[in-house]
């Protein structure tokens, strides 16, 4: 049952690998002059198989990419989606995304091209993908797109995009208030809202601060909800922010970050 | 119940105690256990009491320990190690039908054919040794000193990759915690994410 290590360079947008199509595309049809791009890479998975959020929790790597850009073009971050929660057995919870997923990012581009030229993006793609096993894949993305200063959306890739977006998580409502206080063993997540908060889940966004496998415990509030979870035995100091993505049914995905109460004990 | 079962039983109701009592923490004592080895022969963490026990968690389908046996690095690290007087057991915790299980035979040959020195291989497929660790990824690695602390717990290196070229330009946590904990020293980096292929438990 040995795999593979799958190497596909191909100058094509859109690359299949063992377990993977992959695929650079634009939100919009053209690149405008002095504005942005939205870009993105598009991960359609073969059924069963999954790849990882920026923290993949207990095992797993995320994604990276080297971006190669035309001179005057920077590129932001990936903006990453609300990941799904994965175990594979007791020991272990990890982090990341089935079926297909879209990881967006903004090219900023300069104010100096001219119109009819064309410009190509490339990024240098790697990443873990795993079912039962886990193999490393990797491949060249490139995507070619005309310079106009009129505005052009992709309206079939707009749609992927608009669906992503609404996974990526924002910024807490005004009003609502995070922090968290440390006891020996455990984080109690203190969430002041607007409402009460019954279920909710929190994905941490650094490693080795809270025990993924162990259930997390939402004690709702007439303002919120207090979430306490088991510290990992990884954490041998104490920390001063709790980073991380909550996420509630029916409720877009907030990022947290909260600082540090006075220790309970 | 007879004499057998009643042990077994037994048995059982330490593991569950001591995987409850103990955290696997560093600065706390390492879980003793006994576990059968690729030779057939038992061995017991307290027959190693007044040495450094070093654990490492395998599985040779995965990329990640690939890495370190393919480019020579984890046999270095084995060989280095137990020329300096520590014990070096790798433990294989895949379950029957999963990437990395082995038969005590097609270990030793594996051991053979990848020149690898360690002690001793302990074979977990029931992965009780495992739990009791909660060892997470292969490579996962554990330094025990010999009072029988646990005195690392976590990643081999710095470069959660799985490729080979990054194997030079990293900071090796097991040796920095053995250099350390042998010069008397605190371990500066003492706890890590471990980083690879999930373990194959059976559940």
């Amino acid at each position: 049952m040995l795999v593979m290590f799958t190497i596909s360079a191909a100058i094509l947008a859109r690359a299949a690998t063992q377990h993977a199509t992959v695929e650079l595309i634009s939100r919009q049809t053209s690149v405008k002059p002095g504005s942005h791009v939205q870009l993105g890479v598009h991960f359609m998975l073969e059924k069963g198989w999954h790849i990882y959020w920026i923290n993949p929790g207990d095992s797993g790597q995320p994604p990276s990419f080297k971006w190669h850009l035309p001179s005057g073009f920077s590129a932001g971050e990936i903006q990453w989606p609300r990941p799904e929660r994965l175990q594979p057995n007791k020991e272990l919870v990890d982090y990341g995304y089935g079926d297909e997923i879209l990881l967006p990012l903004t090219i900023h581009t300069p104010p100096g091209i001219s119109n009819g030229a064309s410009v190509e993006f490339g990024a240098e793609a790697k990443w873990l993908v795993c079912r039962e096993v886990c193999i490393p894949e990797q491949t060249n993305l490139h995507l070619k797109l005309p310079v106009s200063s009129a505005a052009s959306v992709d309206q079939q890739h707009a749609q992927l995009f608009e669906k992503t977006y609404k996974l990526i998580p924002k910024p807490l409502p005004s009003g609502w208030k995070t922090s968290f206080a440390s006891t020996k063993d455990e984080f109690i997540l203190t969430i002041r809202a607007s409402k009460p908060i019954t279920q909710a889940e929190f994905f941490p966004l650094d490693p080795g601060q809270i025990d993924n496998p162990a259930p997390q415990k939402v004690q709702p509030t007439p303002q919120g909800a207090r979430i306490t979870m088991k510290k990992s035995d990884l954490l041998l100091k104490p920390i001063s922010t709790l980073r991380g993505v909550l996420v509630m049914p029916g409720d877009p995905a907030y990022q947290i970050e909260a600082p540090a109460r006075q220790p309970i004990q | 119940m007879n004499q057998r079962y009643r042990f077994i039983f037994r048995g059982f109701a330490v593991l569950a105690l001591i995987a409850s009592a103990f955290a696997v923490k560093v600065g706390d004592p390492a879980p003793g256990f006994t576990a059968v080895d690729s030779n057939g022969k038992q061995q017991r963490l307290s027959d190693y009491k007044g040495k450094f026990v070093v654990l490492e968690w395998h599985n040779q389908g995965c990329p990640y320990t690939k890495k370190h046996y393919e480019s020579g690095n984890m046999q270095r690290l084995q060989k280095e190690w137990t020329e300096k007087g520590v014990v070096w057991l790798t433990v294989i915790s895949s379950a029957p039908g999963t990437q990395g299980f082995v038969t005590p035979s097609q270990e030793n040959d594996y051991l053979k054919t990848m020149k690898a020195s360690p002690t001793a291989v302990l074979m977990d497929p029931g992965g009780s040794l495992g739990h009791l660790y909660a060892a997470k990824t292969t490579p996962h690695m554990f330094v025990i000193d010999p009072a029988g602390m646990l005195v690392y717990n976590g990643a081999i290196d710095d470069h959660p990759t799985s490729n080979q070229g990054d194997i030079p330009n990293s900071k090796n946590y097991v040796s920095m915690a053995l250099e350390q904990a042998m010069g008397g020293k605190p371990v500066a980096e003492a706890a890590t994410r471990p980083y690879g292929c999930s373990v194959k438990y059976k559940d």
